[in-house]
């Protein structure tokens, strides 16, 4: 059976760690590679490092911090960060990513996410998804002025055969308290690709209420991780009280 | 020596990082005398089908491959793509010949109600041991939206239930492959690498 997969999520400035609220105001939280090191040796299911500020700084990602994190992980890891052509990716895959995660590109160029499927298959191929909600629903939290709906965005990327969604709820983030349940249920209704969804973990409760009120399979958390004294094999256990299937 | 072909299809560093860990010698590499030298042949991949042949034939390796693994007998471990390779025909993207050198061919999941791309953590069932048998847990990471169906049932080394039994390993004499990442499933995946390259912990 198929296990619930628990990720930490590692959001990077260009200099250190860093944990925001709302994508907001940013707060330092330490050094990449000891944090690699640390969630290895715990035998995590997958990490995901995504560089935050790459796509608004108009920067690449610093493959060679990227290639240290990626040296630390026995396990798969995404890496996320202003990718915006075909080299960028080989670059990451080169030194030992599995998959990808695109947003800015992702919103600005449907055909260039078709090819970048075509050449390296769905399966290294992830789109962030930031949702915030409106009066007119969910909508792509964005800095250029795009106004695409939740629904239409995850359609258009279906289509092109993407391999995996990250589901960030900017209302959520960084709030730690409680999933952005209706959310997460909209989105996966809507796909038959697997989804990570983030935004909201706090305590053993909101994950417990994740895993029974909806189907996802896959859950990201940074705050709790950084704040609190909880590691993600704490809420494996939890979850295994619950019979929800998980790897420990 | 292990030879892990390069073919420009993606995670040869993370099976070079698995084998250095284990302190297996070993080269990446598409280079022809490189790949005749060495005992063992790696193939590893991620990516479709269609381009991973592709690959293999602009480097020329289709024939090199076939007589250093079915005529010399060189012991192969084929991962994902690599496992995929080795049957006679896929479709990804469109209908491809394989390096056919096991019956069967690779299509593609037909779920109703599981996520496409299989992604993520999952147990096998093993029913052939000879690689699995140091494994303490047998939960193994899975990123995948084709899967092999062999001929011959007697070729499955292990299935994974994902809606139906899937094949997840195949073994037939010299050759062993696997359509999890062993590189990437920590201890269970080390264990099988140990076992594969004759290594006693």
């Amino acid at each position: 059976m198929l296990k619930v997969r628990i990720i930490p999520i590692l959001t990077f400035n260009g200099f250190g760690l860093v944990k925001t609220k709302k994508f907001a105001n940013p707060r330092m939280v330490g050094n990449p590679v000891q944090y690699a090191k640390v969630y290895n040796s715990r035998g995590v299911d997958e990490l995901v490092f995504v560089d935050i500020f790459a796509s608004t700084q108009k920067r690449k990602i610093n493959l060679k911090l990227v290639a240290d994190v990626i040296k630390e992980c026995y396990m798969p890891v995404a890496i996320g960060g202003g990718i915006e052509s075909i080299n960028d990716i080989n670059d990451l895959l080169k030194i030992g990513a599995d998959k990808v995660i695109i947003k800015t590109k992702a919103l600005l160029d449907k055909e260039f996410i078709k090819q970048a499927v075509t050449f390296f298959g769905s399966q290294c191929i992830s789109i962030a998804v930031d949702a915030y909600a409106t009066s007119e629903g969910y909508k792509i939290f964005n800095k250029l002025n795009i106004d695409i709906s939740i629904a239409d965005f995850i359609r258009e990327m279906t289509d092109c055969k993407v391999g995996e969604f990250v589901l960030m709820s900017v209302d959520k983030d960084g709030m730690m308290d409680g999933f952005d349940i209706d959310l997460i249920n909209h989105v996966i209704n809507i796909t038959n690709i697997p989804v990570i969804v983030a935004g909201g973990g706090g305590n053993m409760e909101h994950y417990n209420e994740l895993f029974s009120k909806t189907n996802v399979k896959a859950v990201g958390s940074a705050s709790i991780f950084h704040f609190t004294q909880f590691t993600p094999l704490d809420i494996k256990n939890e979850l295994k009280k619950i019979n929800i299937p998980v790897r420990i | 020596m292990v030879a892990i072909i390069d073919y420009g299809m993606g995670n040869v560093a993370s099976v070079q990082k698995a084998l250095n860990f284990l302190s297996v010698k070993n080269v990446i590499t598409d280079d022809h005398d490189a790949i005749k030298a060495a005992d063992i042949i790696l193939l590893p991949g991620v990516g479709s089908f269609a381009q991973g042949m592709k690959n293999l034939q602009e480097r020329n390796l289709i024939e090199l491959l076939k007589d250093e693994v079915m005529v010399k007998k060189k012991k192969f471990l084929g991962i994902c793509l690599g496992m995929q390779l080795i049957m006679e025909k896929g479709i990804e993207p469109h209908e491809c010949e394989g390096l056919g050198w096991i019956e069967g061919q690779v299509v593609k999941f037909e779920l109703e109600h599981l996520n496409v791309p299989h992604m993520g953590w999952n147990n096998i069932d093993v029913l052939n041991n000879t690689y699995y048998e140091n494994c303490e847990t047998k939960d193994f990471y899975f990123i995948h939206s084709y899967h092999v169906l062999p001929k011959n049932k007697i070729d499955i080394a292990a299935t994974v239930d994902y809606g139906f039994d899937v094949v997840a390993s195949i073994q037939r004499g010299n050759i062993f492959a696997t359509q999890f990442h062993p590189e990437k499933s920590q201890n269970a995946g080390l264990a099988i690498l140990k076992t594969f390259f004759g290594i006693n912990a």
